[in-house]
């Protein structure tokens, strides 16, 4: 690290070079190499132009001289100097948090004061960055020549290879002995568990073990990895990357019901060997890249698999600061997911500051973030047919002619409509400050249920416990300020209010009926209708829906029934309704007559406001001449026909994936594919915001790393250009990374062993020379996983034996160099899937919704994850692992307690612990003790004597048959307490929980 | 320094079989991040003294978080400004976004205030119990928060980082220092008992730490209250249970004995024995039958297994909140290092949080004098077992809520300014660090804030750990618990 150098912008060395004279050419020399390194490195972060922390910055010449920190000429009058040394046995007083300077550090600014404190006219500190993309993992991948070599071990360990080529030269290279081949028993444990996360069965292992093809190995290569559940398996490690759960995580943690057809996305692109380069153009970009198919869509689930704020984005509107936060953060997080997981590179540290190891600058960072700037993560269709998707582009087309249609009628009518129309509008205008809200009580009003159109008709009624005299009824409209509703919040666009002795309303008397046109929706003036009426029960029901986002529904807050002397009848009495959703305080039937609703500024204006309001729709209605009637009637039954049809198509399924037009929610609205604007933004902060961006990526291939995109590129052309630069062949960064992973999975340490950083922090690769060939091999080889699992599992590598060798580990403990083969802990998953297949219990069901390990209380609020309350028999939950509905902030206990992937970042390595809550959890978890009851009755159906059952068992879990002495303790115990309690110990084996 | 992603050699050192195995651990794992030799130091606390950064003043820490974001105005924060001013037209000087737009008037404290102790510090009615305790704790009116979202804020203040993906400030601990007990959890939390605050168990997750420095959680009132302590089926006796480990550890035994040189094997074996003394120390401390009654009505238990109205109330608060309070200390007295206790639940109906949009009267009253019952019995418990001065206090919540009103009788969100305070080992009781401003709407002094990484800091220096020095890296970036921030708070320091 030592050899980064910071450079600086030589065009400005230039410029000022020019004008100089000899003696400042080296000044500014030693100024810009010397002096300018230690005060970007100790001073800069805190004393920049930006932030002038303590009222000092040194960026620029004029801010120095300004702060009177520096007397040019005189080191030891220098206020600078002074915080700098230390004093009285004291550290120096600054740089606060971080070392103090050396003393050459110190030695070399005494000489810049005392000789004058040179400082090259115009020349502004730069922030510090590093320039240099001279790192291994940037420079071009090398074909690299396989070893020739003599093979000393080749009875032992023949080169089947290239791997065995590398491995074996750096082996000897190390004075280093491989290790001789794992048995077939062992070998044949070690592949199922690799490949398919599952044990091979006892009988399995027979077969394998006393098979007489010499090609029996690779043949069960071939069988396993055309098995589905080896897309079961691996596709778990990809979704452990990329932060895959079914819930959002954050505050309340709400359900994702439908992020699962990503997850079958991933297995099945596993299953079919997709060439890699289309598995990341498919999860970038596929709707653009590979319009019409199910994949295109369903990949980009990626983008959306990890946590989302439902608060930061559905209860703050973008035009708040916390709403600009939290989509900033969750592009952040986009970005980050898609930097790490395809080039393994930690970009994620340059929003704040340029990354301090790697040639990633600030403006490189948010210029990633403008490729992902228009999109969001939501639900979208997909697998729509093409017949269907083209019927409703037409009918879509349609319907919008028709409401141009409808709008011009109106237009005209309106015109019509005349002076008298235009000088009521110029009344309300005049009247409406006075109609807004000035107060609201915590309790709102009724609120229907939602419905699923406009037209379902939905009624509130009130009984006012005996017939009396009515002479006028009064509705007063809700207020509400969620997500922007406002004033007149579920006021019905068509209604009646009826009267009547009968509670079935059979016959009833009519008091108003607003049932013939739409009424205009009047903010919170309440509507009065009067008229001298007698009767028990009174009747609002709404015709025609209030339209919120897209769920109708109609609401309100209050219902007064006033007598001729001004009483109002209806105060707090029953209130019964078709539908209602009981929410108190806000929302309830019984507020309907609570006597509480919102009033405005000015009760008696805002009437007079609705009144020109009613004045001027009904100037409308008067100019609408039969004839236009008619053609409305008729345009608008076509259009609601359509509607209807469009409303009927099936919509193909949802995927929870990136989206630019999707269902509003609240405050988060779809961008409609126009992307935000994004500027870097100085230390990070939302509110200090800085240059322009360009979409982009690091400055590797490119110089300056922005995409050529047309002035009018789209926001796709945007990914797209992303997604092609990632798997651009010469792109060394790609290749390298995902080779480097699967042999990680294989091997249990990569060869570069920090698999989500190839750049300066991350650790330097073992084998590079095996890392480049594996590279091009797959790179060039149709990137196919399946050609790259074969080639390791068949290598003489692969198939060493665990066993410990003294000499060797005395000389690599820790294997980095492969002298044998890792013995490793299963993990959470393979525990959970193996105790389900040995106990008879494991359903090979594919695909579909996860399900429940826990019982769901309050979905609609905040979801509650009960996992103490599950049925651990529930034959639901008993499919493999990979299919559980993963709970991303209250993950399951059980699985977390097995070191199972944290949904909440990304997991390029499982940690391997062993603790005694784990020890705990093997023994006691429910789910573990039910399973251990199932496996006896499993047992019991074998027609076999006592003592063979409990071999068999045994050999289930370890793998083979227990020795004399283990059968007879093994027998005796179950004897005694019998085979549920055996089981239960057999679950907690060594040889289960371990494989060689 | 430890990259926890390149641990996993096949052949586990002395080190990563001690570090992996569980309790006790940290320690060696400390010891060889600053570069002393992990063999020469005693996994048990008791040799950590040698390799800390410096001497600590606390051993144990408990945390207690109001989820919801409680009101430093109605709780701490005294102001006679808003007395005076109480029902004007609010007008901060400056344009103020709220999270529910909620800028009512100016509303002085929903309680009355008054002096307490030497230091004649002001409390509000609603923490009257906390008024006997007020000399031993240390005040900070003027933390900032960075957003008025809870679930972002709520991870701030837990793990230092809005979000998700970070150790709790709890696992960090556990990690640094290891257990003082192997037969327990190093890390307890006990949640609220109607449900997780915002981010559920992701505050107190291990994150990219071992899985070992997790918190537990303890919830007393469950048929388990700790997950598979016990086995819970029919089948299961004890016989069963004690010959099963015994036979187990036979044929472990037998297959490790075969395979040298992997000393997970005996740890493993080593983890089994370790669960077997936790089934027996474990039920014991959450055992509170033994406590003489004068300690139950302390922590406010008198009415143990009441039934209570559905209205929220003092009694059914000060129950639960008691409880936990007791368990705690029993807890703390056996070897936990850091319990955490929460107060509220996420934002469900009816609120039984601090969240008091609505009405702070009815919530807050409640929530606060059954948390001042239980938190000031536990501060004079501790003190007259000698365990104060070594135990570290940290009352905390999201944010702070606004000076001027919400609806009537509620007030909004506040991440400009709130309060924490800190009590017992090594700080200095009796004295306020940091004001707010006359409202309570931002700090006095505005360029100087205290911030969560302070808090952070300063708990990790009187445990005696230099916070810029405990680092772990994970993909690329060395991790602190205080990010790039925070200093050490020397005016609370005794």
């Amino acid at each position: 690290m030592n050899a980064i150098r910071i450079q600086i912008k030589a065009s400005l060395v230039l410029a000022v070079c020019l004008a100089a004279s000899a003696v400042s050419v080296a000044q500014d020399q030693s100024f810009e190499q010397e002096v300018v390194p230690i005060l970007q490195q100790h001073c800069f972060s805190c004393h920049n132009s930006d932030d002038h922390k303590g009222d000092f910055a040194l960026q620029t010449k004029s801010e120095l001289l300004e702060s009177g920190y520096v007397e040019p000429g005189d080191a030891d009058g220098s206020h600078l100097l002074t915080v700098l040394r230390p004093a009285d046995g004291k550290p120096p007083a600054m740089p606060k948090d971080s070392p103090p300077l050396t003393k050459s550090e110190i030695e070399t600014l005494e000489k810049w004061i005392t000789e004058g404190a040179h400082w090259p006219d115009g020349f502004v500190i730069p922030e510090p960055a590093i320039t240099s993309t001279d790192w291994w993992s940037w420079n071009p991948i090398v074909r690299q020549e396989i070893p020739q070599l003599e093979n000393p071990y080749s009875a032992r360990f023949p080169l089947e290879n290239a791997v065995d080529a590398f491995i074996l030269s750096k082996l000897i290279e190390k004075g280093l002995e491989p290790s001789a081949p794992a048995d077939r028993r062992v070998l044949i444990r070690r592949v199922y568990y690799d490949l398919l996360g599952l044990p091979p069965t006892p009988e399995q292992i027979e077969a394998f073990v006393e098979s007489s093809d010499p090609m029996a190995y690779e043949h069960l290569i071939d069988d396993l990895l055309a098995s589905p559940a080896y897309g079961e398996r691996w596709a778990r490690h990809w979704l452990d990357i990329v932060k895959y759960a079914d819930t959002a995580g954050y505050d309340k943690d709400k359900l994702r019901p439908n992020a699962w057809p990503y997850r079958d996305y991933v297995i099945k692109s596993f299953n079919q060997d997709k060439p890699y380069a289309r598995f990341v153009r498919e999860q970038l970009a596929g709707d653009q890249l590979f319009p019409g198919t199910e994949d295109g869509i369903l990949g980009l689930g990626f983008v959306a698999a990890g946590p989302w704020d439902f608060i930061g984005h559905v209860e703050v509107p973008e035009t708040k600061i916390d709403g600009r936060i939290a989509r900033y953060i969750d592009r952040d997080e986009m970005v980050t997911n898609a930097m790490n997981t395809f080039v393994s590179t930690t970009v994620q540290c340059a929003r704040c500051h340029n990354h301090k190891f790697d040639a990633v600058t600030q403006q490189h960072y948010y210029n990633l973030q403008s490729v992902f700037a228009a999109v969001d993560k939501a639900e979208r269709s997909y697998g729509v047919d093409p017949k269907v998707a083209a019927r409703r582009q037409e009918l879509e087309s349609k319907i919008k002619e028709s409401t141009t249609q409808l709008a011009a009628i109106q237009k005209k009518i309106e015109e019509e409509a005349g002076p008298a129309y235009t000088e009521a509008l110029t009344k309300a205008n005049e009247l409406a400050a006075f109609a807004v809200l000035a107060h609201r009580d915590d309790a709102y009003g009724f609120h229907s249920a939602m419905q699923n159109a406009t037209s379902v008709a939905q009624w509130a009624q009130v009984d006012l416990g005996e017939s009396k005299a009515i002479s006028e009824i009064r509705l007063h409209p809700c207020s509400d300020d969620f997500g922007g509703i406002g004033n007149g919040f579920g006021f019905p666009v068509r209604f009646k209010l009826e009267v009547s002795d009968d509670p079935e309303f059979k016959t009833a008397t009519l008091v108003a009926d607003q049932t013939a046109d739409d009424y205009p929706n009047l903010g919170i003036a309440y509507y009065a209708a009067a008229k001298d009426v007698t009767g028990r029960y009174i009747r609002l029901t709404a015709t025609k829906l209030y339209d919120r986002n897209g769920s109708p529904m109609f609401a309100m807050s209050e219902l007064q029934a006033l007598s001729a002397e001004g009483t109002n009848l209806a105060l707090n009495k029953v209130v019964s309704s078709s539908t209602s959703i009981e929410a108190p305080a806000r929302w309830a039937r019984k507020n309907l007559t609570d006597g509480k609703w919102p009033t405005p500024k000015d009760v008696a204006k805002t009437q007079q406001w609705a009144e020109s309001m009613v004045a001027a729709a009904q100037l409308v209605v008067n100019a609408n001449t039969p004839e236009r009637r008619k053609q409305t009637q008729s345009l608008t039954a076509r259009k609601a026909a359509m509607e209807k049809e469009l409303a009927g198509l099936p919509t193909g399924r949802m995927v929870f994936a990136a989206a630019t037009e999707f269902k509003v929610q609240g405050s988060f609205k779809p961008t409609m594919g126009k992307p935000r604007t994004i500027k870097v933004l100085h230390r990070g902060d939302i509110l200090q915001e800085r240059q322009e961006t360009q979409p982009g990526t690091i400055p590797l291939l490119e110089e300056d790393g922005v995409f050529s995109l047309d002035d009018g590129h789209t926001e796709g052309d945007r990914r797209v250009a992303f997604a092609e630069w990632v798997v651009r062949k010469d792109q060394p960064l790609t290749w390298r990374s995902i080779v480097n992973r699967i042999w990680q999975y294989h091997f249990g340490q990569g060869i570069v062993s920090t698999p989500n950083d190839l750049g300066r922090m991350g650790q330097l690769p073992t084998h590079p020379e095996l890392l480049d060939w594996l590279a091009l091999e797959f790179r060039d080889q149709g990137q196919s996983f399946k050609h790259l699992h074969r080639l390791i599992l068949l290598s003489s590598t692969y198939r060493q034996s665990s066993a410990h060798h003294e000499e060797n580990s005395q000389i690599d403990s820790s294997n980095q160099f492969l002298w044998r083969m890792n013995r490793r802990k299963l993990s959470a998953e393979e525990i959970r899937d193996s105790v389900l297949q040995v106990s008879g219990r494991l359903s090979n069901q594919m695909g579909g919704p996860g399900y429940y390990l826990f019982k769901l209380e309050h979905p609609q609020h905040s979801p509650h994850y009960e996992y103490h309350l599950h049925d651990p028999n529930d034959v639901m939950s008993h499919r493999r692992s990979v299919y559980r509905f993963i709970v991303r902030s209250q993950p399951d206990p059980f699985m977390t307690i097995l070191d199972c992937a944290d949904s909440s970042k990304s997991t390029p390595q499982r940690v391997e612990t062993l603790t005694s809550i784990q020890a705990l959890a093997l023994l006691n978890n429910k789910f573990n003790l039910a399973m251990a009851e199932h496996f006896a009755t499993d047992l019991m159906t074998l027609e076999l004597p006592e003592q063979q059952r409990i071999e068999v068992a045994f050999a289930r879990l370890a793998g083979r048959q227990p020795n004399q002495e283990e059968s007879a303790q093994l027998a005796a115990y179950a004897r005694e307490h019998g085979l549920a309690n055996l089981c239960r110990v057999l679950y907690n084996l060594h040889e289960f929980v371990f494989v060689e | 320094m430890s990259d926890l992603t390149t641990t996993r050699p096949s052949t586990p050192t002395r080190r990563e079989f001690l570090w992996n195995s569980g309790g006790g651990l940290g320690g060696i794992a400390l010891a060889s991040m600053l570069g002393a030799d992990p063999l020469e130091v005693s996994a048990k606390s008791g040799a950590l003294g040698g390799v800390l950064h410096h001497p600590p003043k606390a051993k144990r820490v408990i945390q207690l978080f109001m989820s919801g974001a409680a009101s430093h105005l109605d709780l701490w924060d005294h102001k006679p400004w808003l007395v005076e001013h109480h029902g004007e037209p609010s007008d901060f000087g400056e344009k103020v976004e709220l999270f529910q737009n909620g800028a009512g008037p100016w509303t002085k404290s929903y309680f009355q205030f008054r002096p307490y102790g030497e230091s004649g510090k002001h409390l509000s009615d609603a923490v009257k119990p906390l008024g006997e305790v007020v000399d031993d704790i240390a005040f900070i009116h003027n933390l900032v928060g960075k957003t008025g979202v809870h679930s972002q804020a709520t991870y701030l203040q837990a793990t230092g980082f809005q979000r998700p993906g970070f150790p709790g400030m709890g696992s960090w601990i556990s990690y640094a220092l290891g257990s003082i007990n192997d037969n327990l959890p190093t890390f307890v939390v006990l949640p609220d008992h109607r449900g997780y605050a915002s981010n559920g168990p992701k505050n107190w997750g291990s994150a990219f730490l071992p899985a070992s420095s997790q918190g537990t959680t303890i919830f007393p009132q469950r048929e388990n209250p700790i997950e598979n302590l016990i086995a819970r089926a029919k089948y299961v006796t004890k016989a069963a249970d004690q010959n099963g480990l015994q036979l187990l550890n036979r044929i472990n035994k037998g297959y490790a004995d075969k395979r040298p040189g992997d000393s997970r094997l005996d740890a493993r074996i080593e983890s089994y024995e370790l669960a077997a003394r936790m089934q027996l120390s474990a039920p014991e401390v959450l055992d509170i039958t033994q406590e003489p009654a004068c300690i139950k009505k302390m922590y406010g238990l008198e009415n143990e297994g009441a039934t209570y109205g559905p209205d929220i109330n003092v009694p059914e608060e000060a129950e639960y909140f008691g409880r936990k309070c007791l368990i705690a200390r029993r807890l703390l007295e056996k070897g936990v290092r850091f319990v955490q206790i929460w107060s509220g639940n996420d934002n469900g109906f009816p609120r039984r949080n601090w969240d008091s949009h609505e009405d702070i009267k009815r919530d807050h009253g409640p929530l606060a004098e059954g948390m001042a019952i239980g938190t000031a019995a536990l501060i004079k418990d501790l003190k007259q077992r000698d365990m104060l001065k070594d135990t570290l206090i940290l009352w905390t919540t999201e944010f702070g809520r606004m000076p001027s009103s919400q609806g009537s009788k509620g007030r909004d969100h506040n991440p400009f300014v709130f309060t924490n305070w800190l009590c017992g080992g090594g700080i200095r009781g009796g004295v306020t660090a940091g004001e707010s401003d006359q409202w309570g709407f931002k700090p006095l002094d505005r360029d100087n804030p205290t911030q969560v990484y302070d808090i952070h800091a300063t708990m990790l220096h009187l445990l005696g750990i230099d916070h810029t020095r405990l680092t772990v890296r994970n993909n690329g970036i060395d991790r602190r618990l205080t990010d790039v921030h925070g200093h050490v708070i020397e005016d609370i320091l005794a």
